[in-house]
């Protein structure tokens, strides 16, 4: 994947700058959170639910610097009420397709930097 | 950009790697931080740490944000605890929202760094300022508690001043006055003569609160100290005018508007200096005579150019002064009008029965609908026959034990002396000295003043007292009075005092002597004793009130007794 | 509303005017207008003056006194009706030349 159009890395390097040591568990949280919000997302039955998932969301994606992410949450959010069913499985599902592709690179971040004792 | 004071805020965002990041940051800003993951944690933190400033998601679960910001702003009532609003809502009614429940700002998400120490340090500001103007106000409230304390002592050492006067005691007055009128500069003092006669003085100092009330002491001092002396208007009003002028900063004064009642004489003497016009009612023609200012207020001039002259006007039964201050004239209505004088007076024109014209004046007020200000004083005074006015008995700081009873004294008054110096009070405080003589002070200042004043006005300045017949006559008498004592040359009046022990008490015996004249005795003494007319009432004053009253050498000597009974 | 003051080319006449109400709120700035001067002769014109109270009154005392007390050379001019009908109660066209 091309890094740049997907994960800003100047955003990283300020989130480390500010974080110092916390940044490996910034990096965690936000994985762990994620994991979690995938899941309400794909097995969501009500639009409010999907809308209020997708906002919070794109809200930590776009501290986190993942650009497109945060583009497909925004549309989630704005289309979850009017979309037919089956196109908001898709778009759920370019979410999913997108922090899969996005993932190796936070755990590659997490990796260069263990947790100081 | 400068330092700013570390303050604790409180972060509440459900997210929680968002809550983590922002916590990092604000600490590195040097910041206190506080977290809560949903609305409810928010409030409870906020109830126990009472941060400096609160950073707010909107959507939060168990309570959101919108409701959090309310409790909080509810909890933290006068002060300021601003709030800002974490957000990526776009829509402008859910931001309009974050505003209305109390937000003060709005941060987006990602967050800046940059732009949210900016807002903080905005926020920051305001908290501050909010905090100082309430601190201010509570100084204010504090300092203002102060002032009242103050100003309800100096009410009271005033009170104690002015329990000389008769203003409550006298049945011949009537006045409107708020409690406070010593603090809007208003004054209303009035005082007997020992002659019985009545003054009453209006005044209004510049000014409002302590300083007027400063002013009013030593002036209500003066007036009764020397009205109960026996000084007339002339010099009390010189007294007061030095005493303000010598004590008051350049920019006070104290308009003011003086009388002398007399029943015995039935006139009244008047000095205005810068009040609104007074208005003298005569109740069998039903004319109203204008009493205006003819002079500065007291305190402006110094001793050598203040003008004592006063005006002299005949009262009847009846009869009565009235006396506003300019609070009543300058009463705002509903369009900011004033009452002015064109209302008085229809008052006035509209009025049926004089003993009302007080009552409709209050009524009139009332009905223009103004504000009611606390500066109105109004005061009448009605001429009573003198037998219906009892003045309060002189009260003596001696015992009398030790009193001069067998002696006698002869004073010469030239003319520089007859035309500035009054010597009845000096006499007269001369004579209370023996003590069988004080239960007579009314009559013997009275017989006294009555001598004093025939043998200067008709012998020495040779005065016709017949001038006194109607009303302008008086006022050219009183005229002429002036003009002639200014300018005279020669004269004397000699005045003889002898005290002597008899059987049963003591008697006193006057003597007046003029360098005038004289008069035709048995003329005037063939006159019958009348009571209404205007002039020459003066003689039969003496042979009513003293005994053996006797004049020789064609009336240029008058001779007079007072007998007292040894006290037991 | 400001307190203008103007002096002659001469240096020896000082003209203050005064716009809108003459009052308390005045008196630091008219005070200010003349104290660090030396004055033989003060014109006080009112032509903008709507109102004057008891507190303008001690403003003209105090600068009677500052430019002389009864060798002071003062004139009010240009009052209005009811400029002019105050000064008038209070006699103090005996103090100051008022037209």
């Amino acid at each position: 994947m091309d890094d740049d159009t997907h994960v800003d890395r100047s955003v990283l390097s300020a989130l480390r700058e500010v974080m110092e040591e916390g940044y490996p568990e910034l990096l965690d949280i936000f994985l762990a959170d994620s994991e979690e919000r995938l899941k309400v997302l794909r097995a969501a039955d009500s639009a409010a639910l999907l809308v209020e998932t997708a906002h919070s969301f794109k809200g930590s994606s776009s501290n986190m610097g993942a650009l497109r992410l945060t583009e497909l949450c925004h549309q989630l959010e704005q289309q979850a009420a009017s979309l037919p069913c089956a196109a908001v499985l898709e778009l759920v599902g370019k979410i999913d397709h997108e922090f899969a592709g996005i993932r190796p690179l936070y755990e590659a971040e997490r990796q260069r930097c263990p947790a100081k004792i | 950009m400068q330092p700013l004071e570390p303050l604790t805020i409180l972060i509440a965002e459900d997210s929680a790697a968002d809550r983590l990041l922002l916590a990092s940051i604000l600490r590195r800003q040097g910041h206190q931080v506080l977290t809560a993951a949903n609305g409810a944690e928010a409030v409870d933190a906020f109830r126990e740490q009472q941060p400096h400033l609160v950073l707010m998601d909107a959507m939060m679960p168990v309570m959101d944000g919108f409701e959090a910001a309310r409790q909080i702003k509810a909890l933290a009532g006068e002060t300021l605890v601003p709030i800002i609003f974490l957000t990526s809502l776009s829509e402008s009614e859910a931001l309009a929202r974050c505003l209305e429940v109390g937000g003060d700002d709005f941060l987006a998400k990602p967050y800046n760094q940059v732009i949210l120490a900016a807002k903080i340090k905005a926020m920051d500001r305001l908290r501050r300022l909010q905090d100082t103007v309430l601190q201010q106000r509570d100084q204010i409230a504090r300092h203002h508690d102060y002032l009242l304390n103050e100003q309800r002592v100096a009410k009271a050492v005033f009170d104690k001043v002015a329990h000389a006067g008769c203003l409550n005691a006298a049945p011949n007055i009537r006045y409107l006055q708020s409690p406070y009128a010593l603090f809007n500069g208003d004054l209303l003092l009035a005082a007997f003569t020992p002659a019985g006669d009545m003054h009453v003085l209006l005044g209004d100092f510049t000014g409002h609160g302590l300083p007027a009330a400063v002013g009013a002491m030593p002036l209500a001092e003066v007036f009764y100290g020397m009205t109960a002396k026996g000084y007339g208007l002339a010099e009390t009003l010189r007294e007061m005018n030095a005493k303000l002028k010598r004590i008051l900063p350049v920019d006070m004064f104290c308009c003011a508007t003086m009388l002398c009642l007399s029943f015995q004489r039935r006139s009244v003497e008047v000095w205005n200096g810068g009040m609104p016009d007074g208005y003298l009612h005569r109740i069998a023609s039903g004319e109203r005579t204008p009493l205006p200012a003819r002079h500065l207020p007291l305190g402006v001039l110094s001793p050598e150019s203040f003008d004592e002259r006063t005006e002299v006007f005949p009262m009847a039964r009846g009869d009565r002064v009235f006396l506003l201050s300019d609070g009543v004239i300058d009463t705002c209505g509903a369009n900011e009008q004033l009452f002015g004088v064109q209302r008085l007076q229809q008052v006035f024109a509209a009025n049926r029965q004089p003993d009302a014209l007080f009552e409709e004046i209050e009524q009139a007020l009332r009905d223009f609908g103004g504000e009611a200000r606390d500066d109105v004083s109004m005061v009448e005074i009605s001429l009573l026959e003198p037998e219906q006015i009892t003045p309060p008995a002189l009260v003596y700081s001696d015992s009398g034990q030790s009193c001069p009873l067998d002696w006698s004294v002869s004073f010469e008054f030239r003319a520089a002396t007859l035309k500035r110096f009054n010597p009845l009070p000096y006499l007269l405080q001369l004579l209370l000295e023996v003590h069988g003589l004080r239960a007579q002070s009314g009559a013997l200042y009275s017989v006294l003043a009555e001598l004093y004043s025939n043998a200067l006005e008709h012998g020495v300045l040779g005065l016709d007292s017949s001038l006194k017949r109607n009303a302008s006559g008086f006022a050219r008498y009183y005229q002429e009075r002036n003009a002639r004592l200014g300018e005279l040359k020669e004269g004397y009046v000699r005045v003889h005092l002898q005290v002597a022990p008899t059987d049963d008490g003591g008697c006193l015996t006057i003597q007046v002597e003029d360098s005038g004249e004289g008069f035709d005795v048995e003329r005037v003494m063939e006159r019958p004793l009348d009571a209404i007319r205007l002039s020459g009432r003066g003689i039969s004053l003496i042979r009513q009130l003293g005994r053996n009253a006797r004049w020789t050498d064609n009336g240029r000597s008058a001779r007079v007794e007072f007998i007292w009974e040894a006290l037991a | 509303m400001p307190v203008v003051t103007e002096v002659s080319p001469d240096g020896q006449k000082l003209t203050i005017s005064v716009k809108g109400r003459f009052d308390f709120a005045k008196h630091q700035e008219f005070r200010q207008s003349y104290e660090d001067k030396k004055l033989s002769a003060v014109v006080v014109d009112l032509k903008d003056a709507t109102y004057l109270d008891s507190s303008a009154l001690g403003m003209l005392l105090l600068l009677r006194d500052h430019a002389g007390g009864d060798d002071s050379d003062v004139r009010v001019v240009n009052s209005n009706t009811d400029v002019r009908k105050i000064l008038a109660i209070s006699n103090f066209d005996k103090l100051f030349d008022i037209s």
